[in-house]
């Protein structure tokens, strides 16, 4: 039944059309108003129900150039995974630890791991990326970053 | 205040210091990241936005136009010298551009594409110029049916011109307008799909969805693809030099182009990218040699480069004069005002003429400076090509993750900034257009609004949207705008099929 790519995503748009749909017919209405709060999202959840099945059923066959597009070898998706898990740490410690220290750390091991070698470079741009970012932010445009662990 | 008057207080906010210098930063930093494979302008655009708080509105928004029209301008760098498109609007210019290098003539291309990128840019500002304030004193007297019409064909169109299905197009559409109905209801207080979640109640923040769709999105494919080369230091661009017969190559294009790129970019959902390939097709049927496209053709490198410039200009003409953006860079744009204070649209030539006419004003500026800074310097500009891919992605990851964070001050963004970028690179790598995504985004609130102020306006008659002529015609044009693409495929497959 589900064959081609275009029918699975089909079925999953299906299934939040679906899941957007009931939630829209659970808000509660208001009433001295011409058109209510769940007007649109009503018409918009009952479109995509109509593009999901649009998509599921379209003859359309992929190309080449598509399909090789969404062909990433498994190591790849692990890099790609591994960055995401590193961005999240990033995001975890952020306040934490603060702005400066955090992304000198990240930036330092993230080059590292996608295959960038001289380490002295990279040392030397991962203190000063940040440092020059924290001085524009804080001291240039008056924007507080988390200082973190660091006295100032 | 006529346009004349109006166009000599613009240069008096353009050519201040305080004008000259951004219109300088914005469009060093626009060709700058512009230049760099991958990512374009919107991601410029929303990586500078950050750096525009607490500014000055109109010094900032020239700013931040000078780095939309610089990012198309370096765009065309990375085509010509690596094949390595940073924008779409700049995939045509390779075609003849890098063939060109090939030959060891990679700087004549990139003085032809750094004149026919100017020329075409000052002609469109002209006419941007004429037609904007034409448009405003029409736009007056819109009302919110208009409006809405206006948005909805806007959305439609860039649907149907996108790359690939019409269906996925408007599936990103769809979801995109469902992803900006997240929070309080603005008119009745309702809150919508929050979940009790009390990060939700103000919905998300359009950096968000800008920089996650965009900026990150384009990092995780330069991820996949970061062992392709960046420039050597090796390479050499050759002469700059044009000889007559150049520029006497060039006239023909350059002049038709410029004006082709400008219609095409005030026409909603068109933009640079189908100006760049519609003039590449057009020049090629002109040609009394079409087989020297694709090896090398002057022509050819000049037809898009002058026409994808004078798109951006172009794409300026109702965003400035209806407040409606009609391509996913004019969204972020947009983006860029209201984050100001300032609401483009017909008022705003009377309002705050400054802006109105500053931005207009400093893009004649702007793009001498381009060309200045093109012609002699792009040797040395064209060194960014070389950092390495891991510290250029390290580095546009932090850039993204500091520029939400200093919107909000709230981690929960920067979770829902990874969340979209992973989105984001779904819809990359399943071909879904993502520029229908943030324009839906953008303006899917003003388009609620202006429907629910249409039905109040007619007590909750539709009749509102078809008995004057002017909604009635908008719709009908977006209805068939998409509608028209989906049955000539289904009398094509028909035809196919009994074949």
């Amino acid at each position: 039944m589900i064959k081609t790519m275009n029918q699975r995503i089909g079925l999953i748009l299906f299934l939040l059309a679906a899941v957007y749909l009931i939630l829209s017919y659970q808000l509660p209405s208001y009433p001295y108003t011409a058109v209510d709060a769940d007007v649109i999202p009503k018409g918009l959840g009952w479109f995509l129900l109509v593009l999901s099945f649009f998509l599921y059923f379209s003859k359309a066959i992929e190309t080449d150039a598509e399909k090789a597009k969404r062909a990433i070898p498994k190591k790849e998706v692990l890099v790609l995974a591994s960055v995401f898990g590193m961005i999240f740490v990033y995001i975890l410690f952020f306040e934490l630890i603060g702005f400066v220290i955090m992304t000198a750390i990240f930036i330092f091991f993230s080059s590292w791991f996608l295959g960038y070698e001289k380490w002295k470079t990279n040392l030397a741009v991962s203190i000063l990326f940040p440092v020059i970012l924290y001085c524009i932010f804080v001291f240039a445009l008056g924007i507080v970053l988390p200082k973190g662990i660091l006295p100032i | 205040m006529d346009s004349f008057q109006g166009l000599l207080s613009g240069f008096q906010v353009a050519l201040s210091f305080e004008g000259i210098m951004f219109v300088l930063i914005g469009v060093v930093v626009g060709t700058l990241i512009g230049m760099m494979p991958g990512l374009g302008p919107i991601s410029a655009i929303a990586i500078m936005i950050p750096l525009t708080y607490g500014m000055n509105p109109a010094p900032a928004l020239v700013m931040m136009a000078g780095v939309y029209y610089g990012a198309v301008f370096g765009g065309s760098t990375s085509s010509i010298l690596l094949n390595a498109p940073g924008i779409s609007g700049t995939v045509a210019s390779s075609f003849d551009g890098y063939p060109m290098a090939q030959k060891g003539q990679a700087g004549k291309a990139l003085a032809i594409a750094a004149i026919s990128s100017f020329i075409g840019g000052t002609v469109s500002v002209l006419l941007l110029m004429l037609l904007a304030p034409a448009l405003s004193s029409v736009a007056i007297s819109f009302g919110p049916p208009a409006y809405f019409a206006l948005m909805l064909m806007g959305l439609t169109a860039i649907s149907s011109l996108s790359e690939g299905s019409t269906t996925k197009a408007l599936i990103s559409a769809v979801t995109g307008f469902m992803v900006v109905t997240i929070g309080i209801d603005p008119q009745t207080g309702t809150q919508r799909f929050t979940f009790g979640n009390v990060n939700l109640l103000d919905g998300f923040d359009f950096l968000i969805i800008a920089l996650g769709l965009f900026a990150i999105a384009e990092v995780c494919m330069l991820v996949l693809n970061r062992k392709n080369r960046s420039l050597s230091d090796s390479q050499k661009l050759g002469s700059l030099k044009l000889s007559k017969a150049d520029f006497k190559e060039m006239s023909g294009p350059v002049s038709r182009q410029s004006f082709v790129g400008f219609i095409l970019g005030v026409l909603p959902g068109a933009g640079a990218t189908i100006a760049s390939f519609i003039s590449y097709i057009f020049e090629k049927k002109l040609s009394k040699n079409p087989e020297e496209f694709g090896k090398g053709s002057i022509k050819g490198l000049a037809a898009p480069e002058s026409s994808n410039n004078a798109a951006t200009s172009g794409a300026f003409v109702p965003l400035l004069s209806l407040g409606i953006p009609g391509s996913g860079t004019t969204a972020v744009m947009l983006g860029a005002f209201l984050v100001l204070g300032v609401q483009p649209g017909p008022l705003l030539m009377a309002d705050r003429p400054e802006i109105f006419w500053g931005i207009i004003a400093s893009m004649y500026i702007g793009n001498v400076f381009l060309l200045v800074l093109n012609l002699p310097l792009i040797p040395y500009l064209a060194k960014i090509l070389s950092i390495p891919r891991p510290l250029l992605i390290s580095l546009v990851i932090t850039f993204s993750l500091v520029g939400v964070y200093s919107i909000s001050f709230n981690v929960f963004d920067l979770y829902m900034l990874l969340v979209f970028g992973i989105i984001g690179f779904l819809m990359r790598i399943y071909s879904f257009p993502a520029p229908p995504f943030i324009l839906a985004f953008i303006l899917g609130g003003m388009m609620e609004q202006s429907f629910r102020q249409s039905m109040t306006i007619s007590n909750g008659n539709f009749n509102i949207f078809v008995c004057s002529p002017l909604p009635l015609t908008l719709l009908i044009i977006a209805f068939l705008s998409f509608s028209v693409p989906g049955i000539l495929n289904w009398r094509r497959n028909r035809k196919n099929a009994k074949v």
